[in-house]
Parts: C-alpha cells; sequence; structure tokens
C-alpha cells in the first residue's frame, strides 16, 4: 500500500475514536465540544508512559484510555448537572483549559543524553516507541483498525444490551427514563466516562502514529468535527460516526478536488444534514428498517 | 387495626406563581383499591400525579408511601419504590422498539439487587418470559418489533400501560388512559384494569369517562380548583349535590 494512502487510513481509524465517544454522549442526549481534551489527555499520557517510563505500547494505550476516562467521570459529575446548551458551553470551556495546562505543561526527563517529554507549547517530542520496537506503518494500521474493531464489537454487544437502550431512552427524553426507574445522573456519568477513555484511547494511538504531540493540536476545531461526524452519520449505530469520518477525511480531505473548499463542503453538509435528516445519515429509523431485513419474520402462529 | 395506607397525601400543594394548582388535598388510598380521581380540566389531577412520581417538588405537605416519607426522594427511587404511572399525553420512547420500551421498564426488586455486569448486560430468560406475558397481556405481540413512533393511537395506549405495568408497581397512576379511546377499546380498558387489580396492584385513575369510572372505581375522590370536595363509593358521590354543581352536572359530561 503506499504510503499517502496508509496515511489517511490511520488518521480515517485514529479520528474514529474521538468520534465514537462524542456519539455516545450524543446518544444519551448531551452534545460536548470538548471530547479533544480527553484526546489531549490520552495522548500525553501514552507518550509518557512509553517514552518517559519505558512502558510497553498496550500497558501505555491501556492507561491512557484509564486516565482519560477517569477524568471524564471527574469533569462529569459537575458539569453533566447542566443540560443542553450550558453542558455544551462547559465542555467547550474545559477543553480550552486542558490544552492551556498542556501548553503550561514541562515535564522532561534526560534520555540517552537528550531530553525528552512534554515542553510547553513546543509539545512534546521523541513519542518513537515504534521506530525502536521496528513496529511498521502497516503494522501500525493493523493495531488501530484492531482496536477500532475492538471498540465497534463493544458497541454492538451495547446496543443489544439494557444498558445500551437505557442510554437511548436517556437520550430521547430523560425525564420518561427516570420515570422508569432509571438512575438517570449515574449513567449518563458512565456514559461520560466511557467516552472519555475512548477517546483518550484514540489520543495514545495518535501520539504514537505521529511521535509528536503538540497543544494547538487539540483545539476547539477537532471537538467541532468529532461531534459533527456523528451528527453526520446518524445516531441510529455506532457505524454512524465512522461513516462521518470517512466522508469527511476520507473524501472531502483526500480527494484533490476538494481542496480548499473542505470546510465550505463540510460546513454546508452539516447544515444541510442538520436541515433534512435532524438525526443523521444512519438514523434510528434507517437502521431499523435495514436490520428488519435481516432478521427473519417470527414464525407463523399455530 | 386499619392497614397502612399505599399512599397518603397529606396536606398537598402546588403552586404554580399564582396559579393554585392543588391547594392543601389530603387523600390515602388504600391497598388492593382502584381510587377513582375526578374533577373539571384544570382542576388538579394531573399535578397530583405528577407530585407523586416526583416531576417537580411540592410547595407544602408530605407524600407518604408504604409508611415511608418519599416527598424529597429523586423520581427513579420513587419508581423502585413502587411508584409508576403513565402520561395523558402519550409519552413513549419512540425511536425504540415496544420490545425495547417494556424490556428496560423492568425494575423488579430481583433485578435491582443484581450485580452490574447482571443487571445491564445479562438477558436473563425470565426477564424475556415476562415482556412476552405483557405483550400478549396487552394484546401487542405482533407489534414487539416496531418502533413505538409507529404505532396507531390505541396500541401506543396500550404500550403507555404496559411499560408502567412492567416496573412491577405496587401503586399504578393512570392519567386518563381511555382518552381518545373508541367504545371496544374502552371496554378492553376496563378488563385490563380489573385484571390488574386483581393481581394486588393499586391504582389511582384519573378519567373524565364516567361510566368506567361508575363501573370500575371502589372509591372515587373529586377535585375542584385545587381543593378535594368529596369523598366516597360512587353512589354517595353521585348523588352529592356539590359534585353535581362543579363537575358531573356540567352538559358536556351527559
Ligand atoms: N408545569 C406547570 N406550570 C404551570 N402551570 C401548570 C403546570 N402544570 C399544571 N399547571 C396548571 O395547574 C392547573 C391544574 O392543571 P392539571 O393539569 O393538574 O389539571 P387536570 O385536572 O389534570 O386537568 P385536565 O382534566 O384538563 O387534564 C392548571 O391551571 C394548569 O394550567
Ligand atoms: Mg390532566
Amino acid at each position: 500500500m503506499d504510503d499517502y494512502l496508509v496515511g489517511v487510513l490511520s488518521n480515517i481509524g485514529i479520528v474514529s475514536f474521538i468520534a465514537l465517544s462524542a456519539w455516545l454522549l450524543l446518544l444519551t442526549g448531551e452534545i460536548s465540544f470538548g471530547q479533544q481534551a480527553f484526546f489531549a489527555i490520552g495522548a500525553y499520557a501514552a507518550g509518557i508512559a512509553t517514552a518517559l517510563w519505558g512502558w510497553p505500547l498496550g500497558a501505555a494505550l491501556g492507561w491512557s484510555a484509564a486516565i482519560a476516562g477517569g477524568a471524564a467521570v471527574l469533569v462529569g459529575v459537575p458539569t453533566l448537572r447542566l443540560h443542553g446548551l450550558y453542558f455544551a458551553i462547559a465542555t467547550l470551556g474545559f477543553a480550552e483549559m486542558v490544552r492551556l495546562l498542556f501548553e503550561q505543561f514541562h515535564y522532561r526527563v534526560m534520555i540517552d543524553g537528550e531530553l525528552v517529554g512534554p515542553n510547553g507549547s513546543d509539545g512534546f517530542r521523541g513519542i518513537r516507541y515504534i521506530f525502536e520496537n521496528d513496529v511498521g506503518s502497516l503494522q501500525f494500521l493493523a493495531l488501530i483498525y484492531l482496536l477500532l474493531a475492538a471498540a465497534l464489537a463493544g458497541f454492538m454487544l451495547l446496543e443489544r444490551s439494557r444498558l445500551g437502550v437505557a442510554f437511548r431512552m436517556i437520550g430521547e427524553d430523560d425525564t420518561l427514563a427516570a420515570l422508569n426507574g432509571l438512575a438517570v445522573a449515574r449513567l449518563k456519568i458512565l456514559a461520560a466516562g466511557l467516552a472519555g477513555a475512548l477517546a483518550g484511547l484514540g489520543g495514545g494511538l495518535y501520539a504514537h502514529l505521529t511521535t509528536y504531540v503538540e497543544p494547538r493540536v487539540f483545539d476547539v476545531m477537532l471537538g467541532v468535527h468529532s461531534l459533527a461526524y456523528g451528527l453526520i452519520g446518524g445516531l441510529g449505530t455506532a457505524l454512524g460516526p465512522l461513516l462521518g469520518v470517512v466522508i469527511d477525511i476520507g473524501l472531502l480531505e483526500s480527494v484533490r478536488a476538494f481542496a480548499g473548499y473542505r470546510m465550505i463542503v463540510f460546513g454546508g453538509l452539516v447544515a444541510v444534514l442538520l436541515i433534512v435528516r435532524p438525526r443523521g445519515l444512519l438514523d434510528e429509523a434507517l437502521v431499523h428498517r435495514i436490520g428488519r431485513l435481516f432478521v427473519r419474520a417470527p414464525p407463523a402462529g399455530p | 387495626m386499619p392497614e397502612v395506607p399505599v399512599l397518603e397525601l397529606k396536606d398537598v400543594s402546588k403552586h404554580f406563581g399564582g396559579v393554585r394548582a392543588v391547594d392543601g388535598v389530603d387523600l390515602a388510598v388504600a391497598r388492593g383499591e382502584i381510587l377513582a380521581l375526578i374533577g373539571p380540566n384544570g382542576s388538579g389531577k394531573s399535578t397530583i400525579v405528577n407530585l407523586i412520581c416526583g416531576l417537580f417538588p411540592l410547595t407544602a405537605g408530605r407524600i407518604v408511601l408504604d409508611g415511608a416519607d418519599i416527598s424529597d426522594m429523586p423520581m427513579h427511587a420513587r419508581v423502585s419504590g413502587g411508584v409508576a404511572r403513565t402520561f395523558q399525553n402519550i409519552r413513549l420512547f419512540g425511536q425504540l422498539t415496544v420490545w425495547q420500551n417494556l424490556w428496560v421498564a423492568q425494575n423488579s426488586g430481583e433485578q435491582r439487587r443484581q450485580g452490574f455486569g447482571r443487571r445491564w448486560f445479562g438477558g436473563s430468560r425470565s426477564a424475556r418470559g415476562e415482556v412476552e406475558r405483557t405483550l400478549e397481556f396487552f394484546d401487542l405481540a405482533h407489534k414487539s418489533n416496531e418502533l413505538a413512533a409507529n404505532l396507531a393511537f390505541g396500541e401506543q395506549r396500550r404500550l403507555e400501560f404496559a411499560r408502567a405495568l412492567s416496573a412491577k408497581p405496587a401503586l399504578l397512576l393512570l392519567d386518563e388512559p381511555a382518552a381518545g379511546m373508541n367504545a371496544e377499546e374502552i371496554d378492553q380498558l376496563d378488563n385490563r384494569i380489573r385484571k390488574v387489580r386483581d393481581d394486588g396492584v393499586t391504582i389511582l385513575l384519573i378519567e373524565h369517562h364516567m361510566e368506567l369510572v361508575m363501573s370500575i372505581a371502589d372509591r372515587i375522590a373529586v377535585l375542584n380548583f385545587g381543593r378535594k370536595i368529596a369523598e366516597g363509593t360512587p353512589a354517595s358521590v353521585q348523588a352529592n349535590p356539590v359534585v353535581r354543581e362543579a363537575y358531573l352536572g356540567t352538559p358536556e359530561q351527559v
């Protein structure tokens, strides 16, 4: 495969994690513009773990998911009391705060005669795990998609579980959900934690793909895109946000014809879709209809 | 010695700004009975249901369930305590299937005691069987995989009732379950309410359909302008001149 294609596919895979993260919150009815904060936390955490502490990649990725998930729970406890616009703005404020903190974050260690580690707004260079361990770009691509497949499998399981249905109930009508006996606040915090962990895992992969992270990357635009992917792709299935990512990165960013017009086309697409298909391309009704094609009709009565 | 009532409202008030939607109401619902709550439009019936299920806080008074004060309990805890309701205006999860609406509404004590994994990821056979039986009872089995939003009006009404019942309540609050139904549907509703009562569920029924109320209620309480103006057997309430003046005598109810 040529390098360009591997690069695009890696990108699509990694961005899918943060798109899924924002989508999971959308499912529970919350709009977050701040999932990039957890992506950033995961990126720094995983980078520090391999480059500074000498951890193996697997442990570092687990750690990035855990710490980002934990951070999301801590942030979720106060912010999820807010609703709608107020929650959205709180997430945005939090994410900007995290970005500014990383601009001040210095943690450098002398390794092999060289200072390595986060260096404020200059970023964090030298996350060289995949070079030092001879992980090829195709191999890393396989790792990304393996983890993405695992995440999707998790979502498929979730959709069939009470918990998944409960998340959707909360998203559709949280008062009625509470009147169904669901502890809405606790379940929302759980969703926020899972969403944070997903974004953190994506961040951990990102840090090792690029070998270098800087706070600038984790700006509001990343959060807005992540959210938009789910809105474009649809709320009906976890494949929705992935479709959104493929449309944006696979089509608009990578095809020459759209060069220079990406943001215009993307913004227009979001605006049009919000009007004609407010719950996205793969919305619940469509997913339900497709699902029925694959489920055998119930056996006829006696 | 009289049994502890399932539900007691003690001097309950709810004011919206200057509107005294509910104003110093005392009401006790005895175990196993069907208590009908009637009264003119805007007399505070739905507000009482909203207060019992915790949709908004009381202005004054206390609500006692099974002897325990639940006035400050959050909504979901009251469901666990045994209170379930339907809505006057149908309120369902339209983007979920009929099956899903019922499955996740299940909230028996047994389920609440299960560990996190079993409760949220386990698909126990008994829970599925329970959904099947509820579907049968409400004649919705053929709609099991349909999105709730795609059901006909009468089916949605049945699904509401079914959803509330799936929580295995001790006390069921039905807010105008017959609204918009035809005679045959009301007949079926009448049968279902009786069967549910016979299964040991206490029912607070709010209804404008007097024929249904008079046939089914053990007792009736009458509200007017947020105040309770009468309470007693169907016969005594029907004969009460104050009630006739305030409600039953109005021409539209003939
Ligand atoms: N959330 C609310 N905010 C403000 N006022 C309210 C609210 N809910 C009810 N009210 C007012 O309280 C009064 C009682 O309303 P409620 O809905 O309880 O009447 P009801 O007896 O159920 O009437 P109906 O038979 O028409 O259903 C009305 O004047 C209504 O406008
Ligand atoms: Mg009402």
